[in-house]
């Protein structure tokens, strides 16, 4: 304590942490609670799938592609680097890559037996799968990736939801016309999901310091009645001409203008109720640019089926087709029915490792980027910091786990059956 | 109660009760671990390396718990 009173800048610097803390504490959740809370925004919808950003002809761009990409390109770089002026005694980002080569070597092939060389096979595979996963982990956490986009107007919006119901009805009532279909389709939209909430976007920033309260209800943006649903659905049963429907009419009409009908006030923060007003700001939901890969199921789906298929084509290999094939299959009537059993559930063990290998990046990362988004909303500007550092750990520990996963069920898929058939075969 | 109303409650308990085992299972894991540590502490390397790809597998049971609670949760 003496030492920090005694020198000014370390003075300033602590006075300036306890200022920001307290700033973020006033600023946030906590602080929205006795009627501060002017960092907070509402908390942004959270979509398990990845979304799309552009189209190149027909192909979907999603946003978590372009940073698998960013990743690949910052590793390229990084081996360019690496490998441009090799020199005997290395140094800096040689240096770096020859510490990882060499780990993971002596890694594999302390796995796979013990002896030199003995796990040369796995070194490649594990290595960029290490290399790769940490990556892309490591790119999601940027400041930026899921807070820039664009906002889903609510005319988007509809249009994507709006398909579920059309195919339910046109299964439902295969009779009706294109017109009939879209207008039941959108009055069973309004009734699932009149309650969600979109942002009232003030220009282009989602709006700080109204917290919660920035979200509307889809009912105060398209503005419509039980009796007006139920006005509609009576005209589609009697096979009006839906075009001169009023209510009909005004729903398409707030549709495409998307803005804020009505006031309405949040009613759930009690002594801290201010109304504000968003009546005619636009409503939406904002879409991400970009999106860490690996909070996209697809990318761990995709480097958990190359894992497997690549541990299968080792153990392939390795004991041939007769050999590895007859872990799974096993002939009932000369090694008896239980080894059969053991043989299916052993194929089923690599199904489930292909699920388990998905899901626990996935659901990892994932949830990190949750941990993250609650902070940003409890704590503004320093709430995030520390556990920024605990999802780069994450990220390095995740990789390395699927990495050193995929070595170890390589080494099991390549060991043969070892005693139990020799023995067999002896007799 | 109706389903809107459930969702929250039915996440919660998913992932509560999900995170119960895999809890276990890391504590006896760190524990077991830590008295390997005590007795050889040569072996630090080896037993740490196994260790984290341990708890990674009880972790991961409850990454599933997770993973339900946030399908149910948002969609």
């Amino acid at each position: 304590m003496g030492k920090l009173l005694s020198s000014p800048k370390l003075l300033v610097i602590a006075i300036a942490a306890v200022a920001a803390l307290l700033v973020s504490v006033a600023g946030g959740a906590l602080g929205a609670s006795f009627g501060l809370g002017f960092l907070g925004g509402p908390i942004p919808f959270i979509s398990i799938p990845a979304e799309r950003v552009a189209f190149i002809g027909s192909y979907q761009l999603l946003n978590s592609t372009v940073m698998f990409w960013f990743g690949g390109l910052i590793l390229l770089f990084i081996a360019w680097r690496a490998g441009r002026n090799v020199k005997d005694v290395p140094s800096g980002w040689q240096n770096l890559m020859e510490m990882i080569y060499e780990f993971f070597s002596n890694t594999v092939d302390g796995v796979a037996g013990g002896r030199p060389k003995a796990g040369r096979r796995f070194l490649a595979l594990v290595t960029t799968i290490f290399l790769v996963v940490m990556i892309i982990n490591w790119v999601g956490i940027l400041p930026g990736v899921g807070s820039v986009g664009r906002i889903e107007s609510i005319e988007e919006w509809v249009h994507h939801h709006v398909e579920k119901f059309e195919a339910e009805v046109e299964d439902a009532h295969p009779a009706y016309t294109h017109e009939q279909v879209e207008a039941a389709a959108l009055v069973h939209l309004l009734e699932e999901h009149g309650e969600d909430t979109f942002v009232a976007f003030d220009g282009i920033f989602v709006p700080l310091g109204q917290g919660e309260q920035a979200r509307v209800p889809l009912n105060k943006i398209i503005s419509f009645t039980e009796t007006d649903l139920h006005e509609i659905e009576t005209a589609i049963e009697r096979g009006d001409d839906l075009s001169h429907v009023e209510a009909l009419e005004n729903i398409h009409h707030d549709i495409e203008a998307g803005v804020v009908k009505s006031e309405f006030t949040y009613d759930e923060g009690g002594s801290n109720e201010k109304d504000y007003n968003f009546t005619g700001q636009t409503a939406g939901l904002l879409v991400p640019y970009l999106r860490g890969a690996s909070t996209d199921i697809n990318t761990t789906l995709a480097i958990a089926i190359i894992a497997m298929f690549t541990v299968q084509f080792w153990g392939f290999r390795a004991l041939g087709v007769r050999g590895y094939g007859g872990k799974f299959l096993v002939n009932p009537i000369t090694k008896g029915p239980i080894a059969t059993f053991v043989g299916v559930l052993e194929a089923f063990g690599e199904l489930t490792r292909t699920i388990s290998f998905t899901f626990r990046l996935f659901g990892n990362m994932f949830a990190g980027e949750i941990l993250l988004i609650a902070m940003a909303f409890l704590l503004p500007l320093v709430g995030i910091i520390p556990f920024m550092g605990l999802e780069l750990f994450v990220g390095v520990i995740q990789a390395y786990i699927f990495a050193m996963l995929t070595l170890v069920f390589g080494v099991m898929a390549v060991a043969s059956h070892g005693d139990h058939d020799s023995h067999a075969e002896d007799h | 109660m109706d389903a809107e109303a459930v969702k929250p409650l039915a996440a919660a308990i998913a992932i509560g009760v999900g995170a119960l085992g895999p809890a276990l299972g890391i504590g006896l894991l760190a524990g077991k671990a830590m008295e390997a540590l005590g007795r050889n502490p040569e072996a630090t390397g080896p037993v740490q390396q196994n260790m984290i790809l341990a708890l990674a597998f009880a972790e991961a049971i409850a990454i599933y718990a997770l993973v339900v609670a946030i399908i149910i949760l948002f969609v």
